[in-house]
């Protein structure tokens, strides 16, 4: 509520000069172009009159590390979305990565019996490349045979699959959960980035910022940054003004697919153990979070603040209902609701402005 | 208008989500604000509870049936000693898992009770009880194994489990009896020997690797003493000699599928016929039976194939009395959930940590085991 309040000043002489009714859209398109942060406001607020130590640091440290550990991933489908696109692979890309980079850094490797800890930068190059290699399966398949992203995205999900369950089959490890990193990959993950308080902030709160940054530079000071929202609000004008359409979709993929090798790179370290099932379903949370951020399904709307935004609003929503010992059955009802409102929400702010 | 409307949803909402949550008793402590003083402060404040502030309990999955029912067990016996408590659910995922546990830590909790997802990583206990340790809340592990130096390293740690080879022995034990005393009837092609065929419920799981090697392996000694041959595995060709739930869910739909694809091909009219069926747990027995079903066995007046499984679910027990299932293992789901609760409350006011807990079943000073019993119905 103290946003809208700041805001009125600065807008005050402008809502004098209008008419009582221009007046009235101005207020409510000022709402609703703000309903995120209105209703994270009003969240944040009521789960702390319910339960004050929703807002002890520990708490907040706490939210801002799980919203950097789902950050990455959602950035990468985020790019896909505003494709018009979707990316149902990523969370399986991030098991898969997950995987190789506990697989890198097991202290007793079963994977491959007598392979050294490899050095920390091997297993993010590892990761980098094969979540590009997903990527550009995706990327090109969708580019070159015009086939719908969800189908695309659905094999190569399976494909996946199937690889992770093969990995964790090689040497003798037979499917067992990977556990025994070594100390410096957990350490180069989750050490100490510096403390606030009592409390600790892990060093994947800066890989995340950065990658962040990144990602916001990309989309906004690169052509190909430029390229991708003009295929995504519409490809054949993208086509016509000389844009290489392919190429930018392989691209996007290609980035999103590294985007989730990262994630899987922080989160074994976070986990600290790894097994076939590792990321399944992220792809669920990090849709819902763009969507809700304002990425939208119709393509070349969004931004890299949505992204946070959305995958903020998320955290604090999950973690304020944990707080407020909500059910957990009604949980996946209550996540489901939110879901649909936020989205709902933002939809209509698209819908007055075309 | 339609913008008014989509704001006032909104505004429901987020009061709606408020409203969720103060259905919970309002009295709030001031003493569960500041963490890690909760426990001390509750001896003197709260003596017939013993526990102030709030008890965590994080399941692996909501899904699962058999911990449904120490669920329940669980919940009416916090209710019953008075004690506030809040189930979370990681729906199979260690990072859900962990993260809920960094959570409650952050929110106050008085006790963590566990059941932990990935019951073969020592990483992911030992980060758990590095968080519980740092932040001096004690810790609970219940019915997903944990290793013995990781929890008996944390002085206020503790393990509720079943001794894990305990339930595929008795299963073993009742399958060779059961088998004995039946023997004729159940070879139906008459070729002198019984073949069965072993459900798993999970790769690299201790409880499912020593249901899968118990359970046949004591069958056959049963046997072999009484002078019969041992059971055979249908499919020569596997060497595993079981069929697994690939997914790791121990799954009733895995159950079926295994099964009806194996009934595509062996029969009696093939005369190879499955002549007993065995799960890692009733889930997979259950829906077993329902591919036989399908099949037109193990129906009322039918043709009937043994099934045997672990865990005695309201369901198996119902199939059991509806002559559908043969027989299963019961794992204690009120005794599990007593012992977790006088645990929980052993730790939280100091006072030694297995008191009130049957010493025959303590093992060392990190666990307690819980006996398992047959069942072949009442």
């Amino acid at each position: 509520m103290t946003k809208l309040k700041a805001n009125k000043p600065s807008k005050i002489d402008e809502l004098k000069a209008m008419t009582p009714k221009d007046r009235k859209r101005a207020i409510g398109d000022l709402l609703m172009n703000n309903a995120m942060f209105i209703i994270i406001a009003i969240a944040v607020v009521g789960i702390y009159i319910a339960e004050p130590t929703f807002l002890s640091l520990p708490s907040i440290v706490n939210i801002i590390n799980l919203t950097a550990a789902k950050l990455p991933i959602a950035l990468g489908v985020g790019g896909c979305i505003i494709l018009a696109g979707t990316d149902i692979s990523a969370g399986r890309v991030v098991g898969l990565s997950a995987c190789i980079a506990a697989g890198l850094q097991l202290t007793t490797n079963k994977l491959f019996p007598g392979l050294q800890v490899m050095p920390v930068p091997v297993a993010i190059l590892a990761v980098l490349a094969v979540g590009a290699c997903v990527g550009f399966v995706n990327g090109f398949f969708m580019a070159k045979f015009k086939l719908h992203p969800f189908i695309v995205t659905l094999s190569t999900q399976l494909i996946v699959y199937g690889i992770i369950l093969i990995f964790m089959q090689l040497g003798t490890n037979s499917g067992q959960t990977l556990s025994g990193m070594s100390e410096a990959y957990r350490n180069f993950v989750t050490g100490e980035l510096f403390k606030v308080g009592n409390t600790t902030v892990p060093r994947y709160v800066l890989y995340s910022a950065i990658i962040a940054v990144v990602v916001w530079v990309i989309w906004n000071k690169t052509t190909f940054g430029k390229n991708m929202y003009a295929v995504g609000s519409n490809e054949d004008a993208a086509n016509v003004s000389g844009v290489n359409v392919t190429k930018t979709i392989i691209m996007v993929f290609i980035l999103a697919g590294m985007l989730y090798g990262l994630t899987g790179f922080m989160d074994a370290a976070r986990i600290a153990s790894v097994n076939a099932n590792t990321g399944l379903n992220y792809e669920s949370d990090a849709i819902a979070a763009c969507v809700i951020g304002g990425i939208s399904f119709v393509g070349g709307i969004g931004k890299v603040s949505g992204a946070i935004i959305g995958v903020l609003l998320l955290q604090v929503i999950f973690v304020g209902l944990n707080y407020l010992s909500v059910d957990p059955n009604l949980l996946y009802i209550v996540k489901g609701m939110i879901i649909l409102v936020a989205c709902s929400i933002d939809m209509r702010k698209y819908l007055v402005r075309k | 208008m339609k913008k008014v409307i989509a704001l006032a949803l909104a505004l429901v909402m987020a009061f709606g989500l408020v409203a969720c949550g103060s259905t919970a008793p309002a009295e709030t402590t001031a003493a569960a604000a500041e963490g890690d003083a909760v426990v001390e402060t509750t001896v003197v404040a709260a003596e017939a509870a013993g526990v102030d502030g709030e008890v965590s309990i994080f399941w692996y999955t909501f899904g699962d049936t058999y911990l449904s029912s120490v669920r329940s067990a669980m919940n009416a016996a916090w209710d019953a000693a008075g004690i506030k408590y809040h189930d979370y659910d990681a729906n199979n995922s260690q990072t859900t898992q962990t993260e809920q546990i960094q959570t409650a830590i952050t929110k106050g909790t008085a006790v963590l009770v566990v059941n932990i997802v990935d019951a073969s990583s020592d990483d992911a206990t030992q980060a758990i009880v590095d968080m519980a340790e740092q932040a001096g809340i004690p810790l609970v592990f219940f019915n997903r194994s944990v290793s013995e130096e990781i929890v008996s390293a944390y002085d206020k740690a503790a393990y509720v489990g079943t001794d894990y080879t305990q339930a595929g022995h008795m299963q073993g034990e009742m399958i060779g009896n059961y088998v004995l005393e039946n023997y004729d009837a159940l070879d139906l092609n008459g070729d002198g020997q019984i073949s069965y065929v072993m459900f798993k419920g999970q790769e690299g799981n201790m409880e499912a690797d020593a249901r899968t090697q118990y359970g046949v392996e004591d069958a056959d000694k049963v046997l072999t003493e009484a002078g019969k041959p041992a059971l055979v595995f249908y499919d020569d060709a596997n060497p595993s000699k079981y069929l697994l739930d690939a997914n790791g869910a121990w799954s009733a739909e895995q159950g079926q599928n295994l099964m009806q694809t194996l009934l595509s091909k062996y029969s009696e009219d093939n005369g190879n016929m499955v002549e007993l069926v065995i799960a890692n747990n009733d889930d997979m027995g259950l829906g077993a039976i329902s591919a036989l079903q399908n099949a037109g066995y193990n129906k009322e007046g039918g043709k009937y194939i043994p099934v045997f499984g672990v865990d005695a679910t309201d369901a198996a027990k119902e199939a059991i009395a509806a002559g559908s299932m043969t027989g299963t293992i019961k794992q204690d789901a009120e005794g599990m959930a007593n012992a977790v609760v006088a645990i929980s409350q052993n730790l939280a006011t100091g006072a030694d940590k297995f008191d009130t807990i049957d010493a025959a079943n303590v093992v060392g000073t990190w666990r307690v085991n819980i006996p398992y019993s047959a069942y072949t119905g009442e």
